[in-house]
């Protein structure tokens, strides 16, 4: 049973990086706008990225409970930085040149979020049970405490303006907090708070994220602006039918009608070479990888590593949604990367030390 | 619990994803994918040249003239400011005005934007010479239409516009699109699928940023065909001339062949205006104009023929045996019909059928109208084509009206004798068209034989198809050497109505007539009959519009044929 897990999370992290990496040597086959560099770049990152994997499987991820408030607070360091003296690039300061290398320090903080929220769950309650009801703490202690946790790194990501991975910190926290055991009074007051805000949320907005979100709603507002890209993605997309036009064969792709094609919307060029068959399979196999996720939860014996497993099952969850749900143009475009496919360092290796965390929880959930 | 929530949330939403993406690639994949062939494909379409029009003599009378446009391709430019101050320097025109009518009509980066059109050629060549300094800036060479002759020939060429949208719907499935130019009334409307061109095009496979990629196909345009008119631009300026701007019409005709060698309706229009954007403000003018510039009065203008019709009434009194060349009719200057006078131009005394004819006696059409009641006046008038279309290859052409009896009862009111009166001398509700009185010349010169109008020689090389006698009407030769004798007369006789017209080389048979129109406007004024001397029998009309007596009508008759004869034409 549990080598079972072990063998699919592989197989099918395996099968999406492998995807990732056919999408890409498409997307950048001898094209000006997007330099092939990305595909041997990422290719490399996979290799070391298999590697990592198969390292942290064998670490015992309470390692990680004792690092978890050293990795946040580095973390924040690091996004006060950035905001600082960051690169900047596109209109938002996100880069950091470290060594040499460019990251992006809002990657590293999913990571340092999701362990420093499932060590506080952990440690408020170290209890085996889920249903404890005696074990309450609170207003304060239950929801002020990681809401706080979760709103410094949130703000210092929407200030670089990257609002939609700020959101995802957002989501990732309610996530854990329903999953700590939060009393539901407690949650629908969040969600009541959350709604009020909307309103007065939409002033603080800068006038493009705006714009993507009107265009969300109606894409033809803006054509061959802001709308631009949602619209040819859908047609990029649609326009795969069943069987797709063949690797190397979308045109959509090939001349450059489908911009940040490598990035965030790796998922259309899948769409348009490899058709509906394609793209069932690449939601396929984030769902088996995910539903294995959830099975290690629910089996982990602890509840650091049940709350771990949930915050890495549960960004994996938004980011493959929402990042599909932004190609389909059922979310607005946020700038969310498909997990283990877009190209991107930081994202790229977060998501790999997240499945080999995974790895190493599954290993050790009998412990106990 | 909880974890359970979360997993079916989960499975939840990959279902929603599954489902839309079912939905997008399966059921939409077909628009989608349609989509993403017009993304890349485009059509640049190549303009087929209209064919030309020449004369019987091979004049140019219609062309394709190049014309530079000045565009801008938006995505191409460098330096905006730079490339406006530029061309306002050299075309001449204020730089914001520029600026502004490119903001205007940009749509996309790559849809290149004229800017300036038609610059002389010496201006395109100092653009062309500076393009490399302007990156964007494009000279673009279209063909416009130009009628050399202007004016003169406006009625019978027609003009040529962009298509609207009543024609496109009709015409879609002949190869007419949105961008068509079409020909408007004269040979350019009614040989339109002949001189159009075969639009061609380059289809090519385009990049997001609309840059060519490579080269799909190409359709070659092909060239209308070149058509040859039956027109004599020379008899053409002539009548340009001798009408001299009134209102009015002169044409001419080969008699034997139906072929149409002049044909004018003034006033005329400049059919360049139509194919020049610039003169927009002149167009409008035009339309509005009261004096109706744009009208074909040769074939769309209805009017009393007035005295000519006695032509009509000699043939059915005589070949009826309602009267004969032994029959005459006191002329006291008045027909007294109870108790109203219907008057005469002068006290004629007595006249026979030549006479009356030579002199335009109403007194003998009178008698001769009653005796023959106004049944027989219908059916001899409808029999030399009243009424009906002459089927001159111009669109549009009206019919006229030919009153009868029937046509009083249907409008509800009776038929009296005062009518068979009027309608005996071509007055009351008898209208025609001069093309109408042309062929009528043709058929009573040619005894009864009914040529054909038309305007078309050859289509390509191909000599057309000739009309000549389609019909002959059921009428004694005797009957119309004695009415050549009367329109003879109206020449010849020194009592005669044309004497005018009496000269030397030219043998002339003719009618004149004055027709009233309403009681405050002038009378119109004609003449129309056929020369046999020379080197083609030739029929004419002359037809001034409320022009006054036939005086005038005999008088720009005279001057044009004089003009011929100087110029050796006919």
């Amino acid at each position: 049973m549990r080598r079972n897990i072990d063998i699919l999370i592989w197989v099918f992290t395996l099968l999406i990086m492998g995807a990732g990496l056919i999408a890409l040597y498409s997307a950048s086959y001898h094209n000006v706008r997007v330099s092939n560099e990305v595909f041997y770049d990422q290719q490399m990152f996979a290799v070391v990225g298999i590697l990592i994997i198969y390292l942290l499987s064998r670490v015992d991820y309470r390692f990680f409970f004792d690092a978890a408030y050293i990795f946040y607070g580095l973390n924040v360091i690091l996004l006060v930085l950035v905001l600082v003296a960051g690169r900047h690039a596109l209109g938002a300061t996100r880069w950091f040149t470290f060594a040499g290398i460019s990251f992006q320090p809002s990657e590293p903080a999913k990571l340092a979020l999701i362990l420093v929220l499932a060590r506080y769950f952990a440690g408020r309650r170290p209890s085996v049970s889920l249903n404890d009801k005696d074990f309450h703490g609170g207003l304060w202690q239950d929801l002020m405490v990681p809401l706080l946790i979760t709103g410094v790194p949130m703000l210092l990501i929407f200030k670089q303006p990257d609002l939609g991975t700020s959101l995802l910190f957002f989501g990732i926290c309610f996530i854990m907090l329903f999953t700590s055991g939060l009393e539901y009074k407690y949650l629908l007051g969040l969600s009541a708070c959350c709604l009020t805000a909307l309103p007065f949320a939409w002033h603080i907005l800068k006038d493009y994220q705006k714009d993507r979100l009107l265009v969300f709603l109606n894409p033809n507002i803006d054509p061959m602006g802001a709308g631009y890209t949602i619209i040819q993605s859908k047609i990029a997309i649609g326009s795969g039918r069943f069987f797709g036009k063949g690797w190397l064969g979308g045109t959509q792709n090939q001349l450059n009608f489908l911009p940040e094609r490598h990035t965030d919307f790796i998922f259309s060029v899948i769409g348009e070479e490899w058709g509906l068959l394609g793209t069932l399979a690449v939601v396929s196999f984030y769902f088996v990888l995910i539903y294995c996720g959830l099975k290690i939860a629910e089996q982990v014996k602890d509840k650091f590593g049940m709350q771990l497993a949930i915050g890495i099952v549960g960004i994996l969850t938004l980011q493959a949604t929402i990042n599909i749900g932004m190609v389909l143009g059922l979310c607005p475009v946020v700038g969310l990367t498909l997990p283990l496919m877009s190209y991107g360092r930081s994202s790229f290796m977060i998501f790999v030390i997240m499945i080999g965390l995974l790895l190493s929880l599954s290993k050790r959930r009998t412990i106990f | 619990m909880r974890l359970k929530i979360v997993r079916i949330i989960t499975v939840f939403l990959f279902i929603v994803l599954a489902l839309d993406l079912i939905y997008i690639q399966a059921f939409q994949g077909r628009k989608y994918f349609g989509l993403s062939v017009n993304n890349r494909i485009r059509v640049i379409p190549l303009e087929g040249q209209r064919g030309r029009i020449f004369d019987r003599n091979g004049e140019v009378l219609v062309e394709n003239r190049l014309s530079f446009n000045v565009t801008v391709i938006p995505q191409d430019v460098r330096n905006q400011e730079a490339l406006f101050s530029f061309l306002s320097q050299v075309l001449n025109v204020d730089q914001k005005r520029l600026v502004a009518r490119f903001q205007q009509k940009r749509h996309t980066p790559f849809a290149p934007v004229a800017v300036v059109e038609d610059i002389d050629q010496r201006t395109a060549m100092i653009l062309e010479e500076n393009k490399f300094r302007f990156p964007g800036l494009y000279i673009q060479e279209n063909f416009r239409r130009w009628y050399p002759q202007g004016e003169v020939g406006a009625h019978v060429l027609g003009y040529v516009g962009k298509i609207d949208s009543a024609k496109v719907e009709k015409l879609k499935d002949y190869g007419y699109s949105q961008q068509s130019i079409v020909g408007y009334s004269g040979i350019e409307e009614y040989y339109d699928q002949y001189l159009k061109g075969v639009e061609g095009g380059v289809q090519i496979e385009v990049n997001s940023r609309g840059q060519q990629v490579r080269l799909l196909g190409i359709r070659e345009p092909e060239r209308g065909e070149d058509l040859q008119l039956t027109i004599d631009s020379r008899i053409q300026k002539a009548a340009y001339d001798a009408l001299a701007g009134s209102h009015g019409v002169i044409v001419v005709m080969d008699l034997d062949s139906g072929e149409i060698l002049g044909l004018v309706s003034s006033p005329g229009f400049d059919p360049n205006i139509f194919s020049d954007e610039k003169r927009g403000r002149e167009k409008g003018a035009l339309i509005l104009d009261s004096a109706a510039p744009l009208l074909n009065r040769a074939i769309k203008g209805q009017y009393p023929p007035g005295s000519v019709f006695k032509t009509v009434m000699a043939v059915a009194g005589l070949s009826t045996g309602k009267i004969t060349t032994k029959t005459s009719f006191h002329c006291p200057g008045f027909y007294q019909l109870g108790r109203r006078r219907f008057r005469c131009t002068h006290v004629h005394y007595d006249q026979n059928i030549v006479q009356g004819l030579g002199h335009s006696c109403n007194v003998f059409f009178y008698n001769t109208g009653v005796l023959l009641g106004p049944d027989n006046i219908h059916r001899y008038a409808q029999m030399f084509g009243f009424g009906e279309k002459t089927q001159i290859d111009l669109p549009a052409e009206e019919v006229g009206q030919v009153p009868s009896r029937a046509l009083r009862k249907k409008n509800n009111s009776d038929w009296y004798k005062g009518d068979t009166l009027n309608f005996s001398i071509g007055q009351g509700d008898i209208l025609v068209t001069p093309i109408q009185v042309v062929r009528l010349m043709a058929t009573l010169a040619r005894s009864g034989q009914v040529p054909q109008p038309h305007l078309l020689k050859t289509i390509g090389d191909q000599p057309f198809v000739k009309l000549s006698a389609v019909k002959a009407l059921k009428v004694d030769a005797a009957v119309f050497d004695i009415v050549h004798k009367g329109m003879r007369m109206a020449i010849a006789d020194e009592h005669g109505t044309a004497r005018l017209l009496d000269m030397k080389g030219f043998e002339i048979y003719g009618k004149t007539g004055t027709a009233q129109t309403v009681p405050t406007k002038d009378t119109h004024a004609w003449f129309a009959g056929y020369n046999l001397s020379g080197s083609k029998r030739v029929a004419f009309c002359v037809f001034l519009e409320y022009g006054g007596s036939s005086y005038y009508a005999v008088r720009v008759a005279q001057t044009f044929l004089k003009t011929l004869r100087e110029q050796n034409i006919l």
